[in-house]
Formats: structure tokens, C-alpha cells, sequence
């Protein structure tokens, strides 16, 4: 069963009286444990399109079925239910919260589905960090980190409540290209150790290189979607 | 502690001088309520018992007519007992009374004394002086001598009075008098205290003498201006006081005594009670204003994290916990504010409450006929500090959920863009 199944999406802002249509009839389907990136010029309704897969909006019109579930028949409190359990995000500028070290950024997302169980919370924070190559850095606040190990942070406070989706808004866009390299390197790899299913939005070619299903935006509508082999990633 | 609580603690010290300015204002705020408050009861208190010790007993009884021209301290209206009975019988009666425990007789009389070049008006106070020294404060105000002894022709006079009359203690003095029969008089007594106290009344106007001499002399023989009821407890007052109504009503005198609380007697302390009800508003306002101080803090907080509070909801805090997030923030500004306010207002209060704080000079204009003490001394107590701790917490909390809805409003693809 497809993770993601999006019927004759549309989505229109209202700007004052005049009506800008950001997404104009999307069909997607996206399979569990795909490595997928979002691609297309400034405006082309890429964040848009992430915003109703990651139950952040409602579309216009059109259907969502997230896992089973209808999306744009659910209300706010049930779509932040959803998000909180099933879906991680990836921010550009990583959003990390600059009081708290990498190990409590992580501990916030774990803590919002599990209050009690301590110790299985270090021990699963502890991995994620250890998996992305944080370990030893558990104790330092963002502004102790360089970039690329604030997006490591943040793919692990993502990945560490093993959600089925993630979403990843320019990743790599604040990034040098080694850092880019890395902490795509580390998401391909939580991609197959756990078979999260990641949809990137991106201009960057980097990502693309990675991604195993390239979709191409323009104007609102899906004008290209291409399935391919994927640059494999060292162990 | 919940995560929320702990991530609201770790959020305060992120702009620690402005938080620290918030904490001030609330703390100022809150140590100004309760250095007022403990200032309002003071002066309260202190006027209900300084009316009840020099003026007014728990229960006062007077003739009628006396009560008209008080001021006038006339003699022709006194209190000579139940008809035909006598005083001493009287205040049998009135101690029988279920929780009266004292009954003072006072005979209060005009007099003058001539210093030579002019005359000194004064008012003498004939008065037992054991029940005096037991029911009100006045060995504390004698500051040089003793009380005055049954028997004697001695007097004792205010410090200010003194010096009006160019004597002091161990002097003669001769005080002009009229008797009850409007016979004028003069007598010769010796000065053997000094009174000092804020009250205005005992530094200017009034010497003390023996009851049994002042009445010797006035030929006012079983005879008082006035008699003072003084009970268990001044709260019961309400429940004693219909019961010498009906004891005055049973001797058939009730058309001729009046059985007055302390509370009619004097125009202000029904004033201070409605004051106080006035200034606990006031605290609120005062509190409130600091609130606009962690308002104005937590709008900007609002602003500056609306990113991270689309993050959060994106990664599914509901509306209400980002409310609760705010709002504990606000709260725990309330409770380090209002802790340290209410910690500086006692120990403030508790100073002043030791050393007073002494308003003669701004009252020196007042009249003595008003009985109000020109040293305040603030009361500390436990509840007070309690109450403006209790108001700062809560009102600075509720305070914090207008900026705090502001933010569990946003939503998280708009507060993501920072809009």
C-alpha cells in the first residue's frame, strides 16, 4: 500500500481579492521507503506541495490519504497528532532550539510521544546521535556546532521518533559542499537502515544526484517524474 | 518536571537582562503591595486602638445630652448610675455582662492654666489609674515620672503641654476649673510624668489626674462623663453591645445613656475600612502595571521565536501546549518577581514595623480631637506577604496568555517563514 496518495490536489492563497493558485491539480503516489526529491524554480509550489504532505495545511480541493488516513477531512489538533507520530522535518536553517544541547533537540521530539520511559529515551537518543556521527558532541549547544553538525542534529531529532515520512526543505542550502555531502550521506543511509521514506525539496544538483525519484514542479503541476539508480553511498 | 517546564526555564535565560528587568518590575510591584498593605493595616490598627484606648473603650456609655456637645466636655450630663443605684452598682451591672471585662469610668473636664503672659486651655482627664495602665499604653508614652496614685493632687501632662506652660516634671502647677455647679476653681497640683507619644491629644491637651480628686474637686462625687466597656475580644463586640442595650432598657435608662461600639464613635475608622477595600484594587492596578513589562517581554519573545514556534508545531505541538509553554514562562517571571517582592516587602515591613515611621510633622496641622497616632507602625504578617506573593503569580500568569495565545495562534507554515 503506497505510503502517500495525493487525487487532483489544488491549493489557492487569497491575496487580497486576488486568487494566486500555488498547486493546480497534483496525482502522486509515493511508496514507503522511497528516496525522493522535489524539484523546480522559486514559486513552483514545492514547499507548498511539502506543507499538505506533511499535514502542516489543507488543500483547496482534492485528497490526501496519508498512511490511511483522509488529511483534508482532519482538524488541526488530529493533523498535529499525526505530524507529531509520523512525520519528521528538515528545516534549511535547521530551527534548532539554541537553549537546549543536541541531545535535548533530539530528547524534544522523542518526548512529545514518549513522557515516561527514560531510560529507553537516552538509550534511542544516544543511537540517533551516534548514527549521525554526533557522539561525544551530545552535550553542546547549537551555537557550539558547526553547520553541518546542526543539520545532523536535526535529521536525528527528525529520525529518532522513527516517523514514516520525512520531509527536508533545502537541507543543504546553508551548507559547504563537504557538509553537504555528509549529511546527505547520512540520510541515505538512515534511508536504507530504516526505511524511512524521504521527500527532499531542493534546487540543489547534489541532492538530486542522491534521490532515487525526481519530480519535477512547474507552475503547480507535476511536469516531470522520473524513477532512477541512485549515487550509492559508502558504508 | 515536564519537558515543557524545563524547555519554558531553558527559554528565560536566553535574554537574561531582560528577563532579569521583568523579574524587577514584578518584584518592585509586589513589594510596594505588600509594604502598603502592611502600612494600611498599621494605621488601621493602630487608629481603632488608639480610639478604643483614649477615647472610645469597645462600648462607650454617656448621657445623651453629653454626647451632643462632647466638645464642649460639659458636667451637668454625667453618668451617675442606674436611677437611684449609684455608679458603683452601675458598673456591677456592666461587668455581670457576659465577656465585659473591664469597666473604666473617665471624667473629662475643661481647664486652663495661666502662664502669665497668657492662657493655656488644656483638658483633664480624671481616670483610675491602675485600670489605665492595664487597658491602654500609656506607661509606654511616659517618658519621665510615674503615673499618677489615688489620693494625690498629681498630675501628669504631655511633653508639648509641658512646655506651653514653661513646667516640667516635679513642678507645681495651678490649674483653673470650673465645677459642676459653674463655680470657678483653682488647685494647686505636682507634676509627676511626662508624656511622649504620636498622639497629638496626649502631647498638647490633656493631663491626667486621680478619678477621686477630680471628682472631689469637680463636686462631682459617683459621678463620670463616661463609662468604657472593654471586652474579651473587640470582634464580639456586635454580640455584647445589644445586651447592655437591654441591660440599660431594663434600669429604665435607656433614654438617658447611649451605648455606642467603637466604630460609631469615630468618623475615620469607617473610612479606613472602606479605604482598604479601595486599596486592595489599587494593589491590583499596581500589580498590573508591572504586567505590561512581561506583556511587552513576551511579545518580543513571541516575535523572535514565531520560526521556532512554527518548528515546533510542526513537529506536532498542539495549540495548547505552545500556550502552556508561554504561559509558563510568564509564570515562572511571576513566581521569582513576586517571590523576591514579597521576600524585600516583609523584610522592609518588618524594619519599619520596629522603628515606625513618624509623620508628625505632615499631621502637626491636624486636630487633637482626632485621635490618630502620627507614628505609623506597618504591620509584617505571614498573610499579607502571603496575598501579594498569591496576587503577583497569579495576575503576572494570567497576564502571560494574551502574548501566549498570540503564539499557539500562529500557524506553522506561517510562523516557519517568520510571518
Amino acid at each position: 500500500m503506497a505510503l502517500l496518495e495525493l487525487k487532483g490536489v489544488t491549493k489557492i492563497y487569497q491575496q487580497g481579492k486576488i486568487e494566486v493558485p500555488a498547486l493546480r491539480g497534483i496525482d502522486l503516489t509515493v511508496e514507503a521507503g522511497e528516496f525522493t526529491t522535489v524539484f523546480g524554480p522559486s514559486g513552483s509550489g514545492k514547499t507548498t506541495l511539502l506543507n499538505m504532505i506533511g499535514c502542516l495545511d489543507k488543500p483547496s480541493s482534492g485528497s490526501i490519504n496519508f498512511s490511511g488516513k483522509q488529511l483534508e477531512d482532519l482538524d488541526k489538533k488530529t493533523l498535529a497528532i499525526i505530524r507529531r507520530h509520523n512525520v519528521g522535518f528538515i528545516f534549511q536553517s535547521y530551527n534548532l532550539i539554541p537553549v537546549l544541547t543536541a541531545y535535548e533537540n533530539v530528547e524534544f521530539a522523542i518526548r512529545l510521544i514518549n513522557e515516561n520511559n527514560k531510560n529507553e529515551i537516552k538509550d534511542r537518543v544516544m543511537k540517533i546521535l551516534a548514527d549521525v556521527g554526533l557522539e561525544g558532541l551530545e552535550d553542546r549547544k547549537p551555537n557550539e556546532l558547526s553547520g553541518g553538525q546542526k543539520q545532523r542534529v536535526a535529521i536525528a531529532r527528525a529520525l529518532v521518533k522513527e516517523p514514516k515520512l520525512i520531509l527536508a526543505d533545502e537541507p543543504s542550502a546553508n551548507l559547504d559542499s563537504k557538509s553537504s555531502e555528509e549529511v546527505l550521506e547520512v540520510m541515505v543511509k538512515m534511508n536504507k537502515e530504516l526505511g524511512t521514506t524521504f521527500i527532499f525539496s531542493t534546487h540543489d544538483p547534489r541532492v538530486m544526484d542522491y534521490a532515487q525519484r525526481l519530480i519535477e514542479i512547474r507552475d503547480g503541476l507535476i511536469s516531470k517524474d522520473q524513477r532512477r539508480e541512485s549515487k550509492d553511498v559508502p558504508n | 518536571m515536564g519537558f515543557i517546564t524545563k524547555l519554558a526555564f531553558k527559554n528565560l535565560s536566553r535574554h537574561k537582562l531582560r528577563t532579569i528587568v521583568s523579574v524587577v518590575a514584578i518584584a518592585f510591584s509586589v513589594m510596594i503591595v505588600v509594604f502598603a498593605r502592611g502600612l494600611i493595616v498599621g494605621m488601621i490598627d493602630s487608629l481603632s486602638a488608639d480610639h478604643i484606648q483614649y477615647n472610645s473603650g469597645h462600648i462607650k456609655i454617656i448621657d445623651r445630652e453629653y454626647y451632643e456637645q462632647e466638645r464642649l466636655l460639659p458636667l451637668n450630663y454625667p453618668v451617675d448610675g442606674f436611677d437611684g443605684q449609684g455608679l458603683d452598682e452601675m458598673i456591677t451591672g456592666l461587668q455581670g455582662i457576659k465577656n465585659v471585662k473591664m469597666v473604666i469610668p473617665r471624667l473629662k473636664f475643661g481647664a486652663m492654666v495661666s502662664t502669665g503672659k497668657e492662657l493655656v486651655t488644656m483638658s483633664g482627664w480624671g481616670v483610675n489609674p491602675e485600670q489605665e495602665t492595664t487597658f491602654t499604653n500609656i506607661e509606654d508614652y511616659l517618658v519621665e515620672g510615674r503615673m499618677v496614685e489615688p489620693g494625690q493632687l498629681e498630675v501628669v501632662m504631655g511633653t508639648v503641654l509641658l512646655e506651653k506652660i514653661n513646667c516640667q516634671v516635679g513642678d507645681k502647677v495651678t490649674i483653673l476649673y470650673n465645677t459642676a455647679f459653674s463655680s470657678p476653681k483653682a488647685v494647686t497640683f505636682r507634676i509627676v510624668g511626662r508624656l511622649e507619644s504620636g498622639l497629638k491629644l496626649l502631647n498638647e491637651f490633656v493631663f491626667y489626674l486621680p478619678l477621686d480628686q477630680a471628682q472631689r474637686l469637680l463636686d462631682m462625687d459617683d459621678q463620670v462623663t463616661e463609662l468604657l466597656l472593654v471586652t474579651s475580644d473587640q470582634n464580639i463586640i456586635p454580640r455584647v453591645l445589644p445586651e447592655v442595650k437591654e441591660l440599660l432598657a431594663a434600669q429604665g435608662t435607656a433614654d438617658r445613656y447611649l451605648a455606642l461600639g467603637y466604630k460609631e464613635t469615630s468618623d475615620l475608622i469607617p473610612l479606613m475600612d472602606i479605604m482598604k477595600i479601595i486599596y486592595n484594587q489599587i494593589y491590583f492596578f499596581l500589580v498590573f502595571l508591572s504586567c505590561i513589562v512581561v506583556i511587552n517581554t513576551m511579545i518580543m519573545i513571541v516575535k523572535e521565536r514565531t520560526p521556532e514556534i512554527g518548528m515546533m508545531a510542526a513537529m506536532g505541538l498542539e495549540n495548547k501546549e505552545i500556550l502552556q509553554l508561554f504561559v509558563i514562562e510568564g509564570g515562572i517571571m511571576g513566581v521569582f518577581g513576586s517571590l523576591l517582592g514579597a521576600v524585600l516587602g516583609s523584610v522592609l515591613t518588618s524594619y519599619l514595623a520596629e522603628v515606625g515611621l513618624d509623620y508628625t510633622s505632615a499631621m502637626s496641622g491636624m486636630s487633637a480631637d482626632i485621635i490618630f497616632n502620627a507614628i505609623i507602625y506597618p504591620v509584617s504578617s505571614v498573610g499579607n506577604t502571603l496575598f501579594a506573593f498569591a496576587l503577583g503569580v497569579i495576575i503576572v500568569t494570567l497576564a502571560s496568555i494574551f502574548p501566549a495565545r498570540k503564539a499557539a495562534r500562529l500557524e506553522p507554515t506561517e510562523a516557519m517563514r517568520g510571518i
